[in-house]
């Protein structure tokens, strides 16, 4: 009896570590937004949109025109 | 695909709110609304502190897990956006933030609360890129234009740093290593390779 108490205390006891995730997926319930790369700029390459970006990021380096970094 | 964020480098933010200010005017942000802000560590204490805080666009957003509308998304980007004719100004998502970037107007009398506002990475929101309409929900789409966030692009010591995280990860890290300091701060390892060579791979444990 105390053995049957013991394992069903030990159970309940272990069931309290399962975690149930409480942030799973939800859908999106609004309008569908536009590409950012979708216009007539990019007119829809991804690639050059990155590159875009990516180069532009790089302005924010003074490295670049000062020199000098540690490499 | 680019994962875009932002890095605020605590040792060079001057607290000039020139972010701040950029973000206000470029987006026409309505008083009381404040979608970047400074936040200052130890005012007035010599080595204070300051960063500029805004929405960081989170990989696992709280406010997108709590919302009971389900008015927000993913850019490909992964920018998280909102749409404003779903949202109902609830505010769970202001309680979930933990860096307070959720905003709402005052829409009304006795404190009536409008729809949420945010930072949208100067991406704008789900209308017609450059729109009249998305220009007046959710401001500038400079994202669309191939530029990046004014407030980053105006940064006076170019402490806010915005664009893809391997790229500004990358700048942040040379900066770090030229100056030789915070290489020593907690997690330094882990974000950024754990050696001084900023040639070795970003977000490869040591």
């Amino acid at each position: 009896m105390k053995r049957l108490l013991a394992v069903s205390l030990f159970a309940l006891a272990a069931a309290a570590c399962h975690e149930i995730p409480q942030d799973a997926p939800k859908p999106y319930a609004g309008k569908e937004d536009t590409k950012a790369y979708a216009g007539d700029l990019f007119k829809g390459d991804k690639q050059k949109y990155e590159q875009a970006l990516a180069q532009r990021a790089q302005f924010q380096n003074e490295y670049n025109r000062t020199g000098g970094a540690k490499q | 695909m680019a994962r875009m964020k932002f890095i605020c480098d605590a040792e060079r933010c001057i607290e000039c709110n020139a972010c701040a200010t950029a973000c206000k005017n470029e987006h026409e942000v309505p008083w009381g609304v404040n979608r970047r802000r400074l936040v200052t560590v130890n005012d007035g204490v010599p080595g204070e502190r300051s960063i500029s805080v805004a929405c960081m666009h989170c990989t696992d957003a709280p406010c997108m897990a709590v919302c009971p509308v389900d008015c927000f998304y993913r850019t490909e980007d992964q920018i998280v956006l909102h749409d404003k004719d779903l949202c109902i100004g609830c505010g769970y998502c202001f309680y979930a933030c933990p860096f307070g970037a959720p905003q709402f107007p005052q829409a009304g009398a006795f404190g009536l609360r409008g729809k949420m506002d945010k930072c949208t990475y100067c991406a704008g929101g789900p209308e017609e890129n450059f729109s009249v309409e998305e220009f007046r929900k959710y401001g500038r789409n400079r994202i669309a234009e191939g530029k990046l966030p004014a407030c980053a692009e105006m940064c006076s010591t170019k402490a806010l740093l915005a664009g893809d995280s391997g790229v500004i990860a990358k700048i942040y890290k040379t900066r770090v290593v030229t100056r030789g300091k915070g290489e020593e701060i907690w997690g330094w390892k882990m974000a950024y390779g754990g050696s001084d060579k900023v040639s070795d791979n970003l977000g490869v444990k040591a």
